[in-house]
This record gives structure tokens, C-alpha cells and sequence, in this order.
């Protein structure tokens, strides 16, 4: 269920992004692995605590995020948004070489806030205090960025955009501000995810290269650039993986791919997205 | 052919035939066995505009499966490698019906995922596969009863089997067959309405695909003595996107320049003071590719500016 | 020029370039005599050998005098970013180009690459990295030895002495990979030896970054010992979150691989956990009086038992060398095989002639938390030196199939 909440926040970005953009962002995961070292380095070098690097490395690495969009990404929306794919999988190479030679390839522990160590009586089971910390805030920001989307003037602007970018441009709404503002949020969730991944996991430059591909997998079953679909489907199978990591390990780490591979037979556009042909 | 074009395709004909002596005769090897996965890429990316991100599903699969023979059997290596092509061509026809139907962005996804699911089988069923191990070949055995210990001799052989998989794809990319490819690619809806079963074009090019990159990586295994994870990893079909994409895609010829560079690049800058930091290269100069030489080597300085190339 | 290699379409055009430019002669016997160390430089390695394998492989050149029968020593340095093909790659590239011995090699992929490389091209490979006891069994060839450590020795020392002081119950956190699936199987095989058995053991899926409900598991099954059957990041994250759940506290912790860089790197994280290694620093005079001389190169670093094996490899070497005044391999191997030496790593080697295991002492220890600890990376206390006959798998029992 946690690794769930995990894969719920990744997908969710990545699917808004591509709402949005049409870009599969290949280069979430290192979001996700720089959203993780920022907690760690706000930790060492400026005493940030926990629940601070919670509201700020997600800022911090969505910044970061809207400045490649505005210098990088921007340069090819003209084009096949395969080139952008391209284009953040050599970011991957980059950014995660740059953090082994800061960080180095081994990694440092981030220690679990005392507040939340332990564990909590559920009545039924003893359940890890963090873990439930985790989904507690995953749903929460998923609700968040749901309401958003769905209920709200820029989130309306964002739907009409991701339908008809021409239409909203000659409505008078700048476009161009809106990609910049959805990626990085999208970002940020990324990077939240991986602000609280650093307690349970050693924080290292290679950190997002498998989550990365499951996320795409899950994106993929949730039906591409729908919101409620990343988050439903980010939830369910990380429950679908841990149960399979009980029942039957060796199984536990291709479950996803064959389940997306099922999902594409029978419902091609994935369970919750529109069927279209574009992508 | 123009005459640059044959000029060039001479140069890197020639190229091929000295190469072994220029180069470390196994990193020769690796160059002509990644050209051919490349040009295998570039049959689906550059004349059918599906980018697999899977592909080390058919190299791997077909190195594996020749590795396994010849760890198990005392066959010919011809036997083998047969087998390991079989393998990518099943694997191909199965993952390909269900992957043309779709395009873009969900093609890539899908095969990635199907990838994952050989990658994994790889690591766990150690058994068969060594999994993190590998699986080391004490020999070469014996390719059409030559002996093929030798370095050179196995190069040169690979060599004119490798010309052969690459004659394959362009005398397919240059037929009728390769004529509604290009229809296809200029106005899909347009060749349907004039009644062509578009899917099953994709189907039949990417299953040619998977068995061309199937026999790459059954030859590049042989010339190294082992299948290991490294062949079925995303990071490999990631390299070999790279590969297609600075040598140009859609030429054929490009993606031979582009694996023979980023092997190369990699092979000496893995022996300067910044060996360490190949990755790091490797991402700027790709991305510096697509940001703005997105026609590739080939496509940007040899082809004349009216490239076929959509992009 | 062989005659095999005179393949008709290609001989005209290769013959004129040849001459050109010709391929890296191979060494003549009057040149160089060369080292390839090939060692992870920049992965998750790095610091177990990597850049302090290299300090150390020189200062045995040097300490040897940098010369062997009259021929200059060097040490060509091959990173090998853990990737078995480049490994054999650049094995036969430096094999070819002259040099007589492989060195290092950390993690098994490798390993086995280039052990399969000197079978092929009949030179010297010496393990020093890699655990796999593959090496010295299934996989074992006349050219390969296998020096510092593998997973039999690791489980029969850590495993066996846990058992033996009243450790019976076991619980397994495993890997399910090939290397995890034979620490299981060696350690059950080692507590069994002493009365004691595994309970439950989890296969831990590729990947897995969250133990804490295996943790709980465990904690529920009131084991005596939780066996970190793992390495690299899976060790830091398992044993992080027993720490968390305070396993620690109710019960012993054995880690299967564990290296005094990771506890450099994480000391708050391994205290109180319960290794094997081949060598400590801090193990005597000798090993003190070498590890000073590897700090002042090495910015006051203490060296692993790999590092100190590289070292001792390859004066061992060297000294093969000169006895025999020849580089061939077959020569060395006859010269080695059984020979019996002590240096300042191995007390008690051996050169074992049935399948080039070398054996030597082993070293039980706990890991100190920082408050115990008096010098700077003295983190171990040695519990138990285990002796090469019950450390190693008996000769009586090996696997190795022997073909020369």
C-alpha cells in the first residue's frame, strides 16, 4: 500500500505532464531521486527538517523542473513528441552522473523523523507509523491536485488547454505559462514522492531508475494523461505487488508489466483513459 | 545513388574490411554487431516512425538463447544463433500484434514493459540464465565448422553476415513493400482508405526488426563468450535509440555511423582522465544531438537537404 | 601471420593496413611485465577496491622493487563499471596486449568473465572481489584462483559461529538472485551444522527498498538471529529498518557481506551487526604497520580486506615470477599450486591445488557503534579467527570439476 502511495504521486505528474505537453517525461524518476537528495542535503547543510523539506524540495526541484522546461523541453513542442522523450532520457544520463560525483554511488541513509518512527496499532495489526504518514499525505496531495484540476478556473484552463491549444490561445490565455506551471508542478510531485521515499530507502543517484519504468507501466494501465486513473491504478498495484511479493516473489517484479500488457489487449486507451489514437 | 552517397557507402565498405586492424579486433566485433541493432531500430523508428524502447528484448533474447545452446549442446554456433533468431522472431510476431496497434508514445511504453518482463526472467531463473552472473562460453564453437577462436576470423565472418542482415533491410526499405512503408509514414489514413491493412505492414517490419536485432545480439554474444544482464537492460535499448538517432535516422546508413561513434566515443573516452563521467558525455552529446542535429550525422552532412526524413 | 586468419575477400586491404597501422604488438619478452587491475572505478564499488585497490596494487609493485627479472612492472588500471561483458572485453584486450595477470574483479559477473578469458587465452586471472564460490567450483579452470573470500566461507564463519554460541533459530532476509539464493543455502547448510536452523527465510523481490513489513515479520517470529543474507543498498536499507522496529535489541544481527568501506560510509547504520572478512586492519603489527603506509597515500583511509588481498596477490605473484623466471602462466600455476605462504593478509595460505581456492585464516567480527570505537575506522572487534580448514569448503567436497 505504501509503495502504492509512491507510484500514485509519480504517475500522477507524469500523467498531467503528458496531459498537458504530450511528453513522456523520461526523466520523472530522477526527479523523484533529486526531490530525495534535497531532503538529505536541506538536512546536512541547513538543518532543514522533515516536515520543512516537505513543502520545500518539492519547490525546489519543481523550479528546477520549469527551468528545463523554459530552456530545453520548450525548443521541440513543434515536433514529434518522441524528441522530447529523447531529449529528458539523455537528462537521465546527465543529471544522475552529475549527482553520482556529488553524492557519490553509494548513497546516504536520511534517518525517519522521531515523530512518526515506531509502530501504530490499527486494531487489526501493527502497522509502521511512517508508513502510514505516507499515504496519509499521498492521498492527500493527489486529492489536492484532483480538485484542481477538476474544480477549479486554472484547472479548467489546464483541461481546455491539454484539448485545444489554439482555442485557448485565442481566448486571450497565455499557454505558454500554463505548460510552464503544469510541469512543474508535475514535477514536484515527483519530487515529493522522493522527499518521502529518503527515510525508507538509502538516498542514491540510481534511485529512480526502477521506479521509473513501473511508473510508466502504471501510467500506462491508468490510461495516459488521465488523473484519476494514475492514482487508482498507482495504488492498486503497489498493493497487487507487495500481495504478490507474499504469495509468490519471483512474480512480484514483472507483475505490473504483465498486467499492462493485458489492460492493452483488452482496453487499448487503459482503464480510465479516453480512447484516442494520438500519443 | 548519388554519387556522395556512393562514394560514402564505399569509404565505410572499406571502413569494415581494416577495421579489426585499426581498432581492438573485439570492440570491431561490437561495433558491426551494433550497427546491425541499430539499423534494426531504424527499420521501425526511421521508415515506420515506431520507436521501440524495447528492443534489447529481441538482442538480449536472441543472445541469450544462442548463449544457452551453446553452454548446453556442442551444435554448430550456426544452429544456435538459428535458434536465438527463431526466438526473436516468435517473441516479435507475439509482441508485435499487440504492440502496432498502437503508435507513439504507447508503442515505446509498450515495449519497454514487455522488455522488463524478459529482464527479470534473466535475473531470476538462474538456473537457466546465471542470472547476475551470466552465462560465460568457454569457446566460440565451431560457425559452419570453421573454428572461430580467432578474433579476426570470427570478425570477418560476422562482418559478411552482418552486410547480409543490412542488405536485407535496405533491399525491404528500397521495394514496394518498402514504398507503402513510406506512404504510411507521409499519411497512415490516406494508405488505409486505399486499402492497405496498414497494422499488418507495421507487424511484418517489426518482427523483421526483432529477428535482424535477435541476430545482432546472437552474434555479438558468441564474440564475447556470454549473454549477461547488460543485454536485456532498458539502459541498452536506450543506447541503441541513441545509436539510430545521432547517425540518422531513417537512412539505414546513419544508425552503421551512429552505433560505430557511440561505441567508439565510449570505448575512448572510457580511457581519458574523465573515463568515469562516460554517461555524463554520452547524455550531453545525445542531448545536444537532439536539441539540435536531430537529422543525425548521416542525415545532417551527407544526405542532400531534401531528406525524406520527417522530423 | 596465421594462416587462419587469411580470409580471402579481407587479406589484400587488411594486409596494406596492417602494415600501417599495425595492431598493439603483443609485449615482447623483453618489454614491460604488465598488472591489469580491473576494478570498478566509479560504481557502488568503488570504494571496497576502486581507486584503493590501485594504491595498493602499486605500492606491492613498488615494494617489490618495480622491477622483476629485469623487466619494469606496471599496473594497467581497467574500470570495468560492473558490466561482465566490458570486464571480458577488456580482459582480452589487455591479456592480448601483453599483460600476464588480471587482478581484482568485484562482483561475480565479472569475475566469471574474466576467469573465462584466461582459461581462454591461457594467462593468470586471481580473484579478489567477487564472492561466488562458482568460481572455485562449477566454473573453476586452471587459470583462475580465487583468493580473498566467497559465499561458503562467509556462511561457515559468520554462520557457524553465531549457531555455535547459542544462535538456533534463524530468520532470512534474501535477495532472490543467484548470489542470495546461495548465501541462503550456504548459511542453512552452516547453522545446520551446528544444531541450529533457518525458521523462515523471505525472498525479497528485485528492487525492494521497503523491509519494514518483512521487518515486522520478523520481529513477530522471535527468531535468535536475522540473517541480512544481501549486499550494497539492499544491506543499508534492511538493516535500517530493523534498526527502526528496534530488532536489534531482541535479537542477533548476521550480515552476509558487509565491507569496512560500508561501515565508513553508514557507521551508525552496521553497529551491532555480526560479519565475516578476510583481513582486518587493525588484526595485528603487520596489517597496522602495511595500513599506515596505505593511509598516508590514501588521505588517512584505512584499506578493506579486498585492498590488502590486491596487495598481497600481487607480491605473491611477483615473487612466483621471480622463483620461476617466467611470466607463463602454466609455469606459475604448477610453481603455486599447493605452495603454502603467510604475509601480512593471509595467515596460514595456501595455494590449493584441487580447485585454486587460497585459503587462510577468516575473521569473525562485530561491528562497534561509533561510542566503542577508538581510532579513527577501527570499527571491527575480531570474535573468532576461523582457520582455513573449517573457514573454506573441504577439499573432500568440492564441485570443481578438474580438467588439467
Amino acid at each position: 500500500m505504501a509503495s502504492g502511495a509512491f507510484y500514485a504521486l509519480l504517475a500522477l505528474g507524469l500523467s498531467v505532464i503528458f496531459g498537458m505537453l504530450r511528453v513522456v517525461n523520461f526523466a520523472h524518476g530522477s526527479m523523484y531521486m533529486l526531490g530525495a537528495f534535497a531532503t538529505y542535503y536541506g538536512a546536512t547543510l541547513f538543518h532543514l527538517p522533515f516536515f520543512a523539506a516537505l513543502i520545500i524540495a518539492p519547490i525546489a526541484v519543481g523550479l528546477f523542473g520549469v527551468l528545463l522546461e523554459t530552456t530545453l523541453l520548450r525548443r521541440l513542442y513543434g515536433l514529434d513528441p518522441i524528441y522530447n522523450l529523447l531529449l529528458t532520457f539523455a537528462l537521465v544520463l546527465v543529471i544522475e552522473d552529475l549527482m553520482r560525483l556529488i553524492a557519490g554511488p553509494l548513497g546516504s541513509p536520511y534517518a525517519t523523523p522521531p515523530a512518526l518512527d515506531g509502530l501504530t496499532n490499527l486494531g487489526f495489526t501493527l502497522y509502521p507509523t511512517y508508513k502510514l504518514f505516507v499515504i496519509v499525505v499521498s492521498v492527500a496531495a493527489c486529492a489536492v491536485a484532483w480538485w484542481v484540476v477538476e474544480r477549479t478556473p486554472i484547472g479548467a484552463r489546464i483541461r481546455a488547454a491539454t484539448e485545444n491549444p489554439v482555442l485557448v490561445r485565442a481566448l486571450g490565455i497565455d499557454v505558454k505559462r500554463l505548460v510552464t506551471v503544469t510541469f512543474g508542478a508535475g514535477i514536484a510531485l515527483a519530487a515529493l514522492a522522493g522527499v518521502l521515499a529518503a527515510p525508507t530507502t538509502n538516498v542514491q543517484p540510481t534511485m529512480g531508475d526502477s521506479v521509473i519504468i513501473y511508473t510508466f507501466a502504471i501510467v500506462v494501465i491508468g490510461g495516459l494523461g488521465s488523473i484519476v486513473g494514475s492514482i487508482l491504478a498507482g495504488f492498486a498495484l503497489g498493493l497487487l505487488q507487495t500481495l504478490g511479493a507474499v504469495v509468490f516473489p519471483p512474480i512480484s517484479t514483472t507483475l505490473i508489466f504483465i498486467v499492462m500488457v493485458i489492460v492493452i489487449v483488452f482496453r487499448p486507451a487503459g482503464l480510465f483513459g479516453k480512447p484516442e489514437t494520438s500519443g | 545513388m548519388t554519387r556522395r552517397a556512393t562514394v560514402f557507402a564505399l569509404v565505410l565498405g572499406a571502413l569494415g574490411l581494416v577495421l579489426p586492424w585499426l581498432v581492438y579486433p573485439v570492440l570491431a566485433i561490437d561495433l558491426v554487431c551494433f550497427a546491425l541493432f541499430a539499423v534494426s531500430l531504424d527499420l521501425l523508428f526511421g521508415f515506420v516512425g515506431l520507436l521501440s524502447f524495447g528492443q534489447a528484448l529481441f538482442w538480449g533474447g536472441g543472445g541469450y538463447l544462442t548463449a544457452i545452446v551453446l553452454a548446453r549442446t556442442h551444435v554448430d554456433a550456426s544452429i544456435a544463433i538459428l535458434i536465438g533468431v527463431v526466438y526473436a522472431l516468435v517473441l516479435a510476431a507475439i509482441v508485435g500484434a499487440i504492440a502496432v496497434r498502437r503508435a507513439g508514445i504507447y508503442f515505446a511504453m509498450i515495449t519497454l514493459g514487455v522488455a522488463q518482463i524478459q529482464y527479470f526472467s534473466a535475473f531470476q531463473l538462474t538456473s537457466i540464465t546465471g542470472g547476475e552472473n551470466g552465462l560465460n562460453l568457454g569457446s566460440r564453437g565451431n560457425l559452419f565448422g570453421l573454428g572461430m577462436e580467432d578474433d579476426h576470423v570470427f570478425y570477418y565472418v560476422a562482418l559478411v553476415l552482418i552486410a547480409l542482415g543490412v542488405w536485407f533491410a535496405m533491399r525491404i526499405v528500397g521495394s514496394p513493400f518498402g514504398g507503402v512503408l513510406q506512404a504510411m509514414r507521409e499519411n497512415e489514413q490516406r494508405t488505409i482508405a486505399l486499402g492497405y491493412r496498414v497494422n499488418r505492414y507495421k507487424l511484418v517490419v517489426f518482427v523483421i526488426a526483432g529477428g535482424l536485432a535477435g541476430f545482432a545480439g546472437a552474434l555479438y554474444a558468441i564474440g564475447n563468450h556470454l549473454a549477461g544482464l547488460e543485454m536485456v537492460d532498458w539502459h541498452t535499448s536506450g543506447a541503441v535509440v541513441m545509436m539510430t538517432v545521432l547517425g540518422g535516422i531513417g537512412t539505414i546508413v546513419g544508425p552503421i555511423v551512429g552505433a560505430g561513434v557511440f561505441e567508439s566515443l565510449e570505448y575512448f573516452v572510457s580511457k581519458t582522465p574523465i573515463g568515469e563521467e562516460t554517461n555524463l558525455v554520452m547524455g550531453f552529446v545525445f542531448a545536444l544531438c537532439v536539441l539540435l542535429f536531430r537529422r543525425g550525422i548521416v542525415g545532417s552532412f551527407l544526405v542532400p537537404r531534401a531528406g525524406r526524413v520527417k522530423h | 601471420m596465421r594462416p587462419s586468419r587469411a580470409i580471402p575477400a579481407a587479406l589484400a586491404l587488411a594486409l596494406l593496413s596492417s602494415s600501417v597501422a599495425a595492431p598493439p604488438a603483443r609485449a615482447a619478452d623483453s618489454g614491460p611485465i604488465k598488472i591489469a587491475l580491473i576494478t570498478d572505478m566509479s560504481g557502488v564499488y568503488a570504494s571496497l577496491a576502486g581507486p584503493g585497490a590501485v594504491a595498493a596494487t602499486n605500492m606491492a609493485v613498488e615494494d617489490f622493487g618495480g622491477k622483476v627479472l629485469g623487466r619494469q612492472i606496471v599496473v594497467d588500471v581497467v574500470d570495468h563499471r560492473n558490466q561482465g561483458p566490458l570486464a571480458a572485453e577488456k580482459a582480452r584486450e589487455e591479456f592480448d596486449g601483453g599483460a600476464d595477470l588480471a587482478l581484482d574483479m568485484t562482483n561475480s559477473g565479472t569475475a566469471l568473465a574474466v576467469a573465462a578469458v584466461a582459461k581462454e587465452k591461457h594467462k593468470l586471472a586471481i580473484v579478489t572481489g567477487a564472492a561466488t564460490a562458482a568460481l572455485t567450483g562449477a566454473n573453476c579452470n586452471k587459470y583462475t584462483y580465487h583468493y580473498a573470500y566467497d559465499t561458503y566461507a562467509l556462511a561457515h564463519s559468520t554462520g557457524a559461529n553465531i549457531a555455535a554460541a547459542g544462535g538456533k533459530t534463524w530468520y532470512g532476509i534474501v535477495p532472490n538472485y543467484a548470489f542470495g539464493t546461495q548465501m541462503l543455502a550456504d548459511f542453512t547448510e552452516a547453522v545446520k551444522s551446528k544444531g541450529g536452523s533457518f525458521i523462515h527465510a523471505d525472498l525479497m523481490p528485485l528492487g525492494t527498498t521497503d523491509f519494514s513489513s518483512y521487518m515486522i515479520a520478523a520481529k513477530n517470529a522471535h527468531p535468535d538471529v536475522l540473517g541480512l543474507l544481501n549486499a550494497g543498498a539492499d544491506t543499508v536499507n534492511s538493516m535500517k529498518a530493523a534498526k527502526q522496529f528496534g530488532l536489534d535489541k531482541q535479537m542477533k544481527i548476521a550480515v552476509g557481506l558487509l565491507f569496512l568501506s560500508d561501515v565508513d560510509a553508514l557507521p551508525e547504520v552496521f553497529a551491532g551487526s555480526r560479519i565475516t572478512t578476510s583481513w582486518y586492519w587493525d588484526e595485528d603489527k603487520a596489517a597496522r604497520a602495511w595500513a599506515d603506509r596505505y593511509a598516508k597515500r590514501m588521505n588517512g583511509l584505512r584499506p578493506t580486506d579486498i585492498q590488502a588481498a590486491d596487495y598481497s596477490a600481487t607480491w605473491q605473484w611477483l615473487s612466483a615470477v621471480k622463483a620461476t623466471g617466467t611470466t607463463d602462466a602454466d609455469t606459475i600455476v604448477k610453481y603455486l599450486d599447493g605452495r603454502q605462504f603467510n604475509d601480512f593478509y593471509a595467515h596460514a595460505g595456501e595455494w590449493r591445488a584441487r580447485d585454486h581456492r587460497v585459503l587462510h585464516d577468516m575473521y569473525v567480527v562485530d561491528v562497534l557503534p561509533q561510542s566503542e570505537v577508538k581510532l579513527p575506522h577501527a570499527w571491527f572487534k575480531i570474535v573468532q579467527v576461523i582457520p582455513p580448514s573449517r573457514a573454506f569448503r573441504p577439499e573432500s567436497q568440492s564441485t570443481c570439476n578438474k580438467d588439467w
